[in-house]
């Protein structure tokens, strides 16, 4: 691992708060300029937490709405594109409020503290590759990721879908970055293990839930 | 070092992010060689890990970049920075 920022990302970092200070001296076009790169992750990011469409559009525009209301309020000791995410994930979070609200649902347990043993599986090196590329495993993969507990769902959104590093992604959750790694460290196996349930449930493998050590 | 499974289980994320020291790894790498369980737990959510990282390929929604535009450029007309 390098310490040190290559000189192409510390001239796209550059470039981004010069386009903010001519954006903020009245160049309002160049806003769709500056956030063009990222309308794809913060899509992403409240689809992966809504899993709905329609919902995560609206978050995304409201998101950048309120990204271009507050620009002026931007520090500058982060990159644009992790404040762009933490605003993403407020907007979302509030819209998944609203609809438990709505739907008087119950809320999740966090999980946080629980200690957790992956379902052993010992064949898994027997389900090819290729298989892994199949449409349907991608719909299993996204269901997994939808039967998550909220506070782990955001942690693979950011850190394993959107590629950010651990410490970007403390930053967005305002958590430590050793809090971080150990939600992400429980959101992997559960997800893995949501995930090896249904597609042993698909290929008739069968499963053993692992006794602690 | 020898390790035992649930060891391995906490330094899984850190084992496959490379975030680990080498002793570590080679301690991890040595139970795994042992162990058939947590050699398919490291493979296969390396694998998921791997899979999750391929849908950042997804497309927009068709028509997800003009909408906002249209929805970004009243604010955009009015608001003022100054």
């Amino acid at each position: 691992m390098s310490l040190t920022v290559p000189d192409s990302l510390a001239d796209k970092k550059e470039g981004e708060f010069e386009l903010i200070d001519r954006i903020l001296s009245g160049g309002h076009e160049l806003f769709y300029e500056l956030i063009a790169p990222y309308e794809r992750r913060v899509f992403m990011t409240a689809f992966d937490i809504l899993q709905v469409e329609a919902d995560a559009e609206e978050v995304a525009q409201e998101a950048f709405l309120k990204a271009f209301r507050g620009l002026r309020s931007f520090r500058r000791e982060a990159k644009f594109s992790t404040w762009l995410l933490r605003i993403t994930l407020n907007e979302a979070r509030m819209r998944l409020r609203k609809r438990r609200e709505v739907s008087l649902e119950s809320v999740f347990p966090t999980y946080e503290e629980a200690d957790y043993a992956p379902i052993l599986l010992a064949d898994w090196r027997e389900i090819p590759a290729e298989a892994l590329l199949r449409d349907e495993t991608r719909r299993l993969l996204r269901e997994s990721i939808a039967a998550l507990p909220e506070n782990y769902r955001e942690v693979i959104t950011l850190r394993d879908l959107n590629g950010l590093n651990n410490a970007e992604t403390a930053e967005i959750l305002g958590l430590t970055l050793g809090n971080t790694k150990v939600r992400l460290l429980r959101a992997r196996i559960m997800l893995r293990d949501l995930f090896v349930e249904r597609l042993g449930h698909k290929t008739g493998n069968r499963l053993s839930r692992g006794v602690r050590p | 070092m020898k390790l035992d499974c649930k060891h391995i289980w906490r330094e899984l994320s850190n084992y496959l992010d490379g975030d680990i020291p080498p002793e570590v790894r080679r301690d991890v790498e040595a139970h795994a060689a042992q162990c058939r369980h947590c050699a398919a737990l490291l493979d296969s959510t390396h694998n998921v890990i791997v899979l999750i990282a391929d849908e950042r390929r997804l497309e927009l929604p068709i028509g997800f970049s003009e909408r906002l535009r249209k929805r970004l450029e009243k604010e955009l007309a009015t608001i003022r920075h100054d």
